[in-house]
Parts: C-alpha cells; sequence; structure tokens
C-alpha cells in the first residue's frame, strides 16, 4: 500500500516534469554534454584511434602504454605515442578520431589565434601547404595553434566533473545537516550528561589521534600530489569515527552512573540553524578565491573547497522538509516500534526529504560550474596545464580579434548552467504541492 | 521588539567569533614566511645578510612586531613529546622540521641540542678569520664559495627533517670543515652536532607521541590578532586589519584608498536595477501567463545563467573595439592623462562617464535578472491572497489594487538585497573590476591574492564578513519594522528570508 503511494507520488512528479518542456529537453541536452564528457578522450584526440604501420596494426588512442615498439629492418623503432606528430608520419592506413587535435597541444603552424574562417596551414615535407579539411580547425585556434574544439570537448569533462563531485560533498554535508536539525528539531533530542560529555571528549582524542599525529602524513600526501593524500584522509577519517563510536559506547556505560545519567534537552535545530546562519553570511566567492589561492593548484582542491562552501542550500531545504515528515503519522508509528533514530531518519525520512534537496542540488551544480569558470577564468585554483572552458575564455581576452575563443567556451558554459537552472526550476514546479490542483 | 533585538544581536556574537576564526585559521595557514616577507621589502642591504648574528636578530625582532613568537591559540593539544615552548622557535620552516624530527623520534632533550649545536655552527660562522697563508693557498672566489656553501648548508640543516638527506649534508659540512684550514675552528662544533644526531637517532622515544597533552596559553597569536599587544598592533577590535606585506601601509588604509570606485558601481548598478526590475517583475506577475511574462521570464533566464566574466569580456570585444564597434574605451575609469586640473566636478563626471558604461551593464544585468524573478514570484504569491481579491471586488482600480495593496508586501524582499550593498562593495566584483582595470577594491583584491599578500586578503575577509552581517541585523530589523507577521522566533529570524 504504502509503496504504491509512493510510486504514484513519483510518478506524478515525473509526469509533472515532463509537462515542462524546457526542463525536459534540458535532461537531453544535458545527456548529450555528459556523453561527449564521457568520451572526450575519443572524440579529440591527436592520437589515431587506429593506426596501420609499417605492416603492424596499433590502436594508439585506446592504450595506456606511451611507448609503442615498431619492428624495423635494423632493430626496433619505439614510438612515443604522445610526443610523436601523427600527421607528419607516413601511415600505411589511419583512422582518425572525429576531431585530429588534443586540447593544450600546440599547432605551430597555426599558432597565434587563427579564425575558423581565414586560412590555416598545414605542414608538410618541410613546407607550409593550405590545411586539408580533415585535419582543418572548425572553431580556430588559441595563442599557441591549440585547437578550439578539442578545448571545448575536454573541458565538458572538467566542468561535468567538477559539478558532479563538488554537488555530492555539498549534498553529503547538507543532508546530515538538514536531517538532524530537521529530524530531531528542538524538542527530541534527549541527551544524557555522560553521553555528551563522551562525545565531547572523544571528539578531542579522535581529532588527535586521527589528524594531528598523522599531520605529517597527511602533508607528505598533499606534496606529492597523487592520489595519497585521498587515501591518508581516508584512513584518518577512518581512525577518527572509530575513535568517536568507541567514546559513543563509553558514553552508555557512563550513563549508568548516578549523576551522569541524568538527560537533558539538546536543541539540535537552533545549533544546526545557526551554523547554517553563519555559512550563509560568509562572503563565499571571497573564501572560494582565498582558500584556492593559498593551497597548491588542483583540481580535487578546487572541487573539495565549493563542496564544502555550498551546501546551505541542500540543507535549508532538507531541514524544511524533514520537520514536515517527522510529525508525519508513519514516522510516529515507527518511533512507537521501538525504531533506532538512525534507522528511522535514514531508511524511513530520508528517502521522502531529499526531493527537495534535488531542486537545490540541480541549483547547485549550475553554480560550480560558474564558480569553477570563474577560478579559471582569473588563474586561480585549477592547474594551468589544464584547459577549462574559463581557461579559454581567459586565453581569448589576451588577443581581442579572437572572437571565436570567446563566442563559443561562453555558449558551452551558458548552455551547460542554462540546462541545470531549467531542470532545477521543474524540479521546483513539479515537486510544489501548491501546483499540483 | 527590544527582545527580539536583543536576541538578534546576541546572536551575532558567536557569528562573528566564527568569522574571525576563519580568517585567523587562513592567515595562519597561509604559505610563505610573513617574517622574510616582512624583512626582504623592508630593507636590502647585503651588508646584513651576509652577517648571521644579524639576521637572526632581525628575524628575531620582526617576528615579536608581528607577533609571531607567541603561541597560535588559547589551547593546543600537542602529542606528549612536544615541549609546550616549541612556539618559541620563530622560523616557521624550522618549526616544522623540528616537529617533524618529533614525530620521528619524539626525544625533545636530543632534538634539542642537535638544533643548538646547528644554532652555534650557523652563529660561528661569522667569525672566520682569514690570514695570509690561507689567501695565498685559495683564490678569494674559492674561499667565498665555500663559505657561503657552509652557509647554505647549515641553513638547509636546519629546515631538513629527513634523517638520510641530514646524514649526507653533515658528512659534506665535515668534509668542508677538514679540508679548509680556516675552517678548522669549527671542527669542534661539527663533532658536537655528529655526536648530537647520532644520539638523537639512538635514544627514540617515539611512544610519548602517542599521549596527547594540553597546553593552556593566555597570551597568543589570536588574542593579540583580536585585542592588539598595545605597541605594534591595535587589534581588530579597534579597526587594526595589520600592514600589507606589499605596500607596507596599514590594509584599513588601502581599503579606504580605494573603496570609492566599487561603491560607486555597487550603488549604480543596484538603483539601476531596481528601476527596471521592479516594473518588469510587476507587469509579468499582474499579466501572469501573458506574452510579456513569457518573454521576460526567457531573457531573464538566460540573463541569469551567463557568467558575468563572459558577459563583460563580451562588451569588451564588441564595444570597444577598434575592429567591431569603438564606442567605449576598454579600461580604466578616467582619461590616462587624468582630469584637467581646473576640472570641475561635473567636467569630471562627463570625462569619466564613457568609462563607467560597460562596467555598469556588466555589474547591472545579473542582479537585474536575480531582481526581476524575485519581485516576480513574491508578486505572484500576493496577488492570489484573499485582501487582495477584496480591493478588487471593493471596485478599486488596478491600478491601486497593483501598486497601493500589494506592492507594498512584495517590496519585502528589497530589503535583503540593498542590505548586501555594502559588503558587495567591499569585496567588490573581484572578475569584473580586473576585466575593466576599474581601481577598486575587487583589482586591489585580486592584486593581493596574486602577490600573496595574506594581511590584506585576510582583512577585507574579517571586513567584508562584518559588513555582511550587519547587513543581515539590519535587514531582519527592518523586516520586523516593515511587517509584523514575521515571527520572532529564532526560526522566523532565518526563515523568512529568502
Amino acid at each position: 500500500m504504502v509503496a504504491t503511494e509512493q510510486n504514484r507520488f513519483r510518478n506524478f512528479t515525473w509526469k509533472q516534469f515532463k509537462k515542462n518542456k524546457p526542463a525536459f529537453f534540458s535532461l537531453y541536452v544535458l545527456t548529450f554534454i555528459a556523453v561527449i564528457a564521457l568520451l572526450a578522450p575519443l572524440l579529440a584526440n591527436d592520437r589515431p584511434l587506429y593506426v596501420k604501420y609499417r605492416g603492424e596494426k596499433f590502436f594508439p588512442a585506446f592504450s595506456w602504454n606511451k611507448l609503442i615498439e615498431v619492428k624495423t629492418d635494423s632493430g626496433a623503432e619505439v614510438i612515443n605515442s604522445t610526443a610523436v606528430d601523427w600527421k607528419q608520419m607516413k601511415l600505411d592506413d589511419v583512422v582518425w578520431a572525429p576531431v585530429v587535435y588534443s586540447p593544450g597541444k600546440s599547432d605551430y603552424a597555426n599558432s597565434n589565434f587563427v579564425s575558423p574562417r581565414s586560412e590555416q596551414k598545414f605542414l608538410k615535407d618541410g613546407k607550409l601547404i593550405s590545411m586539408p579539411s580533415r585535419f582543418c580547425h572548425w572553431l580556430g585556434t588559441g595563442s599557441r595553434g591549440d585547437d578550439l574544439i578539442a578545448g571545448l570537448i575536454h573541458g565538458a569533462r572538467i566542468s561535468l566533473t567538477i559539478g558532479f563531485i563538488s554537488m555530492f560533498i555539498a549534498t553529503l554535508i547538507g543532508i546530515i545537516i538538514g536531517i538532524l536539525a530537521g529530524y530531531f528539531g528542538d524538542d527530541q533530542l534527549l541527551i544524557s550528561r555522560g553521553k555528551l560529555f563522551a562525545i565531547m571528549i572523544g571528539i578531542l582524542i579522535a581529532w588527535f589521534y586521527g589528524f594531528q599525529i598523522r599531520s605529517n602524513m597527511l602533508a607528505a600526501g598533499l606534496h606529492n600530489q597523487s592520489g595519497g593524500f585521498l587515501f591518508q584522509l581516508l584512513m584518518s577519517i577512518l581512525i577518527f569515527s572509530a575513535i568517536l563510536i568507541l567514546f559513543f559506547q563509553l558514553g552508555k556505560l557512563m550513563e549508568r552512573l548516578p549523576w551522569l545519567n541524568k538527560t537533558f534537552l539538546l536543541p539540535a535545530d537552533t545549533i544546526l540553524s545557526r551554523v547554517i546562519e553563519i555559512f550563509v553570511s560568509l562572503p563565499i566567492f571571497l573564501l572560494i578565491i582565498t582558500i584556492a589561492a593559498i593551497s597548491t593548484p588542483s583540481l580535487i582542491n578546487v572541487m573539495i573547497i565549493i563542496g564544502l562552501t555550498n551546501w546551505t542550500g541542500i540543507a535549508r531545504l532538507t531541514r524544511a522538509e524533514m520537520l514536515r515528515i517527522r510529525k508525519l503519522e508513519y514516522i510516529q508509528s515507527a518511533q512507537a516500534l521501538g525504531f533506532t533514530s538512525w534507522r528511522i531518519m535514514l531508511r524511513h525520512a530520508l528517502p521522502n526529504a531529499f526531493a527537495p534537496a534535488l531542486i537545490s542540488i540541480s541549483f547547485g551544480v549550475a553554480n560550480a560550474i560558474l564558480i569553477e569558470s570563474s577560478l579559471s577564468f582569473i588563474g586561480i585554483g585549477v592547474p594551468p596545464t589544464i584547459t577549462t572552458w574559463g581557461s579559454l575564455i581567459s586565453e581569448g581576452r589576451e588577443n581581442l580579434h579572437a572572437w571565436w575563443m570567446i563566442v563559443f567556451p561562453g555558449l558551452c558554459i551558458l548552455i551547460t548552467v542554462l540546462a541545470y537552472n531549467l531542470i532545477g526550476e521543474g524540479l521546483r514546479d513539479a515537486l510544489d504541492p501548491k501546483l499540483k490542483n | 521588539m527590544a527582545r527580539y533585538l536583543l536576541k538578534r544581536i546576541l546572536l551575532f556574537i558567536p557569528t562573528l567569533i566564527i568569522i574571525s576564526l576563519l580568517a585567523f585559521v587562513i592567515s595562519v595557514n597561509a604559505p610563505g614566511d610573513p617574517v622574510s616577507r616582512m624583512m626582504s621589502s623592508a630593507e636590502s642591504g647585503d651588508v646584513f645578510q651576509s652577517q648571521n648574528a644579524v639576521q637572526l636578530q632581525q628575524q628575531k625582532l620582526w617576528s615579536h612586531r608581528l607577533g609571531l613568537d607567541l603561541p597560535v591559540f588559547y589551547f593546543s593539544i600537542a602529542p606528549g613529546s612536544f615541549p609546550d615552548t616549541l612556539y618559541k622557535i620563530y622560523d616557521r620552516q624550522e618549526r616544522d622540521a623540528l616537529k617533524s624530527l618529533l614525530y620521528q623520534f619524539g626525544n625533545w632533550n636530543s632534538i634539542d641540542a642537535y638544533h643548538s649545536s646547528l644554532k652555534k655552527i650557523f652563529l660561528d660562522l661569522d667569525w672566520i678569520k682569514l690570514d695570509s697563508t690561507d689567501q695565498k693557498k685559495f683564490s678569494a672566489n674559492e674561499i667565498n664559495e665555500v663559505i657561503s656553501q657552509a652557509r647554505f648548508n647549515t641553513l638547509a640543516l636546519l629546515t631538513t627533517s629527513q634523517i638520510s638527506v641530514i646524514s649526507i649534508k653533515l658528512d659534506e659540512m665535515h668534509s668542508l670543515f677538514f679540508n679548509y684550514p680556516f675552517f678548522n675552528f669549527m671542527l669542534n662544533d661539527d663533532r658536537e652536532t655528529q655526536k648530537t644526531f647520532d644520539e638523537m637517532k639512538t635514544t627514540s622515544e617515539r611512544w610519548k607521541n602517542y599521549f596527547p597533552t594540553l597546553h593552556f596559553y593566555s597570551n597568543n597569536q589570536y588574542h593579540r590578532w583580536l585585542f592588539g599587544d598595545g605597541v605594534y598592533s591595535k587589534g581588530l577590535i579597534c579597526g587594526d586589519l595589520g600592514i600589507s606585506f606589499v605596500s607596507q601601509m596599514p590594509v584599513l588604509t588601502i581599503i579606504w584608498q580605494h573603496i570609492g570606485w566599487s561603491l560607486l558601481f555597487t550603488f549604480i548598478s543596484v538603483i539601476l536595477a531596481y528601476l527596471i526590475s521592479l516594473p518588469v517583475g510587476i507587469r509579468a506577475a499582474v499579466k501572469h501567463g501573458s506574452a510579456f511574462d513569457s518573454c521576460s521570464s526567457v531573457i531573464l533566464f538566460l540573463l541569469h545563467s551567463m557568467p558575468s566574466f563572459w558577459v563583460a569580456t563580451f562588451l569588451l570585444i564588441i564595444f570597444a573595439n577598434p575592429d567591431v564597434l569603438y564606442w567605449f574605451p576598454a579600461s580604466g575609469v578616467k582619461p590616462v592623462s587624468g582630469y584637467p586640473a581646473d576640472a570641475s566636478f561635473i567636467e569630471k563626471v562627463k570625462l569619466s562617464l564613457p568609462y563607467l558604461i560597460l562596467p555598469t551593464i556588466a555589474y547591472t544585468y545579473s542582479s537585474l535578472a536575480f531582481l526581476s524573478r524575485l519581485t516576480r514570484a513574491s508578486m505572484l504569491e500576493i496577488i492570489q491572497q484573499d485582501y487582495v481579491r477584496t480591493a478588487r471586488a471593493k471596485g478599486l482600480s488596478e491600478r491601486v489594487v497593483v501598486y497601493k495593496h500589494a506592492f507594498r508586501n512584495a517590496l519585502l524582499p528589497i530589503i535583503t538585497v540593498f542590505a548586501n550593498i555594502l559588503p558587495a562593495a567591499l569585496g567588490g566584483s573581484v572578475i569584473l573590476e580586473s576585466i575593466f582595470s576599474i581601481p577598486g577594491m575587487g583589482r586591489e583584491t585580486f592584486h593581493a591574492i596574486q602577490n600573496q599578500d595574506y594581511p590584506m586578503i585576510v582583512g577585507v575577509f574579517t571586513l567584508t564578513g562584518v559588513l555582511t552581517l550587519i547587513g543581515y541585523l539590519v535587514a531582519d530589523v527592518l523586516y520586523a519594522a516593515v511587517d509584523p507577521r514575521i515571527s520572532f522566533s529564532p526560526q522566523g529570524v532565518l526563515w523568512t528570508k529568502k
């Protein structure tokens, strides 16, 4: 019975959403962009997809191994597939990617901003000839002759990844805070003195063993730029939570002692609402550029920074929805059945409270993409070796004639952001109970 | 009302503390060494640089002036092996190396002995005396090179914590001291260092690290930053935001010098945005579902999704480009040659006007979209209410209904946006001001970020946060004054705001 009700709500929302033509169309647009982003290395690559060279067959675009060994009459010839210019080689047979350039790779024959309409040059046998149409830069080139389409295709990857991962972080924080504030409100969280003390001491000690002692290793992981940092961070978080759980159990034991068993109401909602309010009143963009400027430039850092600063909308919506849901009968009956708060929150309430958060997540992804492109535009946070839509525009700003460097990346940003905003708007309309009648 | 105000102001305090803590954490963790930044920009006399003792003294002086010889915060939790006076090592790299050694070995006494013996080498390098035999035996170049090599090696040793690197460097030092007779008096120091280094390795007490110790400090950097030390700093409370690394001027002075243009642009753009967006939003709401409504919605939505830096760059390449349309100058706010000496205010405005138009458009368009959508939404909600229907049923004209009855209540969101003017001006639009080269706060902040001028960055951040808070406070009070329906419960304060 409950299941069908839920299905009906879901079906109803989906129907409402479909009625919103622009929002529904945006879904298609986003799917298209996502496919392009996923297939980027196959769509724009200066390594051929398939190559026949000296009688041997290779798939340079698909292979992880950069060095290709080819047997010749006099021993073996080693080709570095990322460094060599395949277009200059005498190949028996070749299948190119749709765009035959990689982002950020120089093409000196067409350097210094060549317009898509003007004549492009191609170097063949040491002579400059006019560009064969297969190798044409369809949208022009940048300052070092780097192909614009290749940059756009790979930039889609960066933008979508940043949008998704940073919003994943934000959602995690926002949902946890929102659900705690909303479910417990100001009148539900009874806690004993023993537990409170145990948790407070536990946090300090867990922080000491999880982070302070390991600060050496964390710093080392941060400097060598590999995945080392993530692993160390994960370890730290694991240790932290393990110790915290230990102290939580200790608190349960301490509850049995006479003075420590006194319980009192913890106003969870007021406390967490204050936390949200504090975050709302921070100058977020200034905070982001400050932290991005201080930390070493890397995509992961940008994602973490954006994620850590953009969760307030999600938390607010989840909290408001949760305040409504916790008054519903099915939650009360779950409470009467003696389920633990965690189980009720996560298994019964969260699925229903998540819908409004979707609205905020959708707008949030759009916002994250805007922030990322602004950061790369001013050259902070994202490493200069990575081509993004924002960095392309900033490259185009060096040369006022190069309108293509400004128009096309800008359109990409606009379309993606617009799609996310439209979906957010569509979700809001579909989920708004006022419009149901 | 008074109770509400009091409650609101009380809530104001923890938020302020959090903002100050955040700013402080940023400034403490900022990379680079403030002492060497200050020393290098304060004086560039090579004479002093070569004197190690003088350099150490200078370092000590500056770290005292900047308050860096104090513990960071009111309390610290540290591994048991850490001495509670570790903060007195004012050089950050040295301190980090010591911390790392402590994590590896945990025996502070031996580490301290090793560290002091290195310091002694560093100071003794000042006392090298060259007699005539040395000068005959070695060329002046070689002598200089060897001395500077010894010096750099010692400095590197002071900031290294990798055991393998330390032993290699110590061997190098030993051969230096052994091979050059004028270094021979250092052999004693060298032996001592080697001995303490070996001792440090053998008497490891790593287990001490696993016991946390708690230290309390009443006088610390945060306290000093907030309340000043009475000599070098007056403290944040009295408006002292520190001294810029780059220009050596107080941060507050720099802010005063640059806030004018940012304030001007923010003010003009907000006024313009209101003038356009209110009528548009109201009309769209009143004629809900009409062609005007859907048209304006689409356009505003498009505007809303455009990145502002893109719009600004686009405006530049179209209207300030000699190839396309050269209607406006591309950058700055006044003619390059400055205003004529006897220009009156109106003449100045006339001269500056062409410079101001493109930035104003770029500043206005985004808040325009935002405001219109806000106005439309709140107007729609109000127009469907009973009292508006009653007003219509009474036979009032549409004009009176819309502008006198409905509009007043739809005005609420506007207060919020107005409260944001001051903080927005202070933070400036970092991106827009850089694109149009407006000498305002945004560009100044951007320069500070590029030059790693942390006192400036942190100052702007703190002040913006405080002003935002004040803005919200004023807005909430105005809300409560304008609309008696707003509840004064803590939830009401936060959640009625959009």
